[in-house]
């Protein structure tokens, strides 16, 4: 039972640091989407008032 | 104590504060709106959305309470995680419920039950979720505090005395409640992104140097002599198959109605967003059990018991402490506060929504607030909220295992919700006196355990019933109320009125 705890421990860190990594690069360009869109949206409500 | 915490290590701790604190006020500007206050405009993407629900869900208390598990309980103790790494999965690649639910277009699970169910039930849900929410809540702060005291080295005799724990605790949550009230979702969500790399950083590097530095032999080996086969196997343990089952029913409620995972789901772009989210986290929260785990298996392995002392809870703080150099001890440290921000500030705006939008719902009948005041008022309550943690977490007393104690709290609505949750979506014959009588029956079980295990008198007999087997009468009893009422209603008055 020890090596599939071993196997998950492996599978789990090598998850863990891909993920950080990818989703750290990603997710700030998804932040920057987010803003802008907001901010367009305030834009446009503005100018339909 | 010895411990390695110093001036460089002071230095990345107020660096990483600093940075937090500029992030989470920058992006106040952008809320407008109370749907921008509580669900980000519903403009979050899929990167962002993953790091938000990582580090929401990674709180210091995660960390203790998964570690202890690992020191109790060996390996096995990880199980909940893989049982909830299998709910999300199966939850984000089917979208059950979370599809129907983010389709609707809502801010939170009551006010779908108000389309179905009326308003009553949309307000008993909400009273149900924020209760069992800040009870859950209410020892994050202590748990908090504790873990960053003893793995700087200081004495769990001495800050009892000196009230270091609660002048830190304060200032914590001051710092976590100034972003949130002022930038609400957005704030939170731009801090999470921030804290999920810091404390992701933090966790890879300690566990790396903790098998580089002890090995994986002797983590199985100490495992192997204080817990033997139980402690790789969940159903050898004792009370084994009420662990897995309770924690089966918990993982899937959590994952269909713990508000503050659903609100990922609720703030996304789209559904399939939503549901993207779910299944690409899934495996964190395997990662979210097993990592700890290893810390406090780590501890079982190198400490003494009377190293350790009488709560088990102490062990991973205290062998953090003594094993890891200055400079990673600050990286540790910054890694954790940033995972307890994340937490503190998602959980204060989570059941603040829910306070806002479903128990406030009535007083907005009759005349509809303004954004303005909306955002004003939600801004309140996520402040009395803070306020509330304060005080309750400095009172009360915890008994037992504080992964049980958070199981019970959580499960007050997480049984009744769900059922309410799965009805609502999926069976056409479901009403509110089925609604009703889940709700409360639902909440009755882990209320009544928790109180008969403070009590002098009951305490005893409440240990004899476990908190799984009172966790899981509360999700048979809730499922069961669910079906006879709402049966019970068709018959008596529906059958009535059409004959």
């Amino acid at each position: 039972m020890s090596f599939f705890w071993l196997l998950i421990t492996i599978f789990c860190i090598a998850w863990y640091f891909t993920m950080t990594f990818y989703v750290g690069v990603r997710g700030f360009f998804d932040i920057k989407e987010m803003l802008l869109a907001l901010k367009s949206n305030d834009a446009s409500n503005t100018k339909e008032e | 104590m010895l411990s390695h915490f110093s001036f460089l290590d002071a230095g990345i701790v107020g660096v990483y504060l600093l940075l937090t604190i500029i992030a989470g006020l920058a992006v106040r500007k952008y809320v407008g709106k109370v749907e921008h206050y509580l669900v980000a405009g519903r403009e979050m993407n899929l990167y962002l959305g993953i790091a938000s629900l990582a580090a929401t869900e990674f709180g210091i208390v995660t960390c203790m309470y998964t570690a202890q598990n690992g020191y109790k309980m060996g390996f096995a103790g990880a199980t909940p995680g893989i049982l909830q790494t299998i709910a999300m999965l199966v939850v984000g690649i089917t979208g059950f419920c979370i599809k129907p639910l983010r389709d609707a277009g809502v801010m939170t699970i009551p006010e779908l039950f108000e389309k179905r169910f009326g308003s009553t039930v949309r307000w008993l849900s909400g009273v149900v979720i924020v209760l069992g929410g800040l009870l859950n809540m209410g020892v994050f702060l202590r748990t908090g505090g504790e873990f960053l005291l003893l793995t700087a080295g200081f004495n769990p005799d001495a800050f009892a005395q000196s009230h270091q724990l609660e002048i830190m605790m304060s200032v914590l949550l001051i710092i976590v409640a100034v972003y949130t009230v002022l930038g609400g979702m957005l704030s939170v969500l731009v801090t999470d992104f921030l804290q999920f790399i810091v404390m992701s950083l933090g966790m890879l590097v300690v566990t790396v140097l903790i098998l580089g530095k002890i090995g994986w032999t002797p983590l199985v080996e100490a495992v192997q002599k204080h817990h033997g086969s139980a402690g790789f196997n969940p159903f050898l343990m004792e009370r084994g198959w009420e662990f897995v089952l309770f924690n089966l029913c918990l993982q899937f409620a959590v994952v269909l109605t713990w508000q503050a995972v659903i609100q990922r789901v609720l703030s996304a772009k789209s559904t399939k967003t939503g549901r993207q989210i779910y299944a690409h986290t899934s495996f964190f929260f395997t990662a979210r059990f097993l990592i700890p785990g290893l810390w406090g298996i780590a501890a079982l392995a190198t400490l003494t018991p009377e190293q350790v002392g009488g709560n088990t809870l102490y062990a991973m703080p205290k062998f953090l402490s003594m094993f890891l150099p200055s400079g990673l001890m600050g990286i540790l440290i910054a890694g954790m506060l940033a995972a307890d921000m994340s937490t503190d500030s998602a959980y204060m705006l989570t059941w603040g929504g829910v306070i806002y939008n479903d128990i406030l719902a009535p007083f907005r009948k009759k005349r509809e607030w303004s954004e303005k005041k909306g955002v004003l008022m939600n801004r309140f309550i996520v402040a009395m909220i803070g306020l509330f943690l304060l005080f309750y977490g400095l009172w009360y007393p915890l008994k037992g295992n504080l992964w049980d104690y958070l199981g019970v709290t959580g499960t007050i609505y997480l049984s009744s919700m769900s059922v309410l949750l799965i009805a609502c979506c999926y069976w056409k014959d479901a009403n509110n006196w089925g609604a009703m009588g889940s709700i409360i029956l639902g909440a009755l079980f882990p209320i009544g355990f928790l109180v008969l295990q403070q009590l002098p008198a009951t305490a005893e007999w409440a240990q004899e019933i476990g908190p799984y087997k009172s966790g899981i009468s509360s999700y048979i009893v809730s499922g069961l109320a669910m079906i006879i009422g709402s049966l019970l209603k068709k018959h008596l008055v529906l059958n009535k009125q059409n004959p």
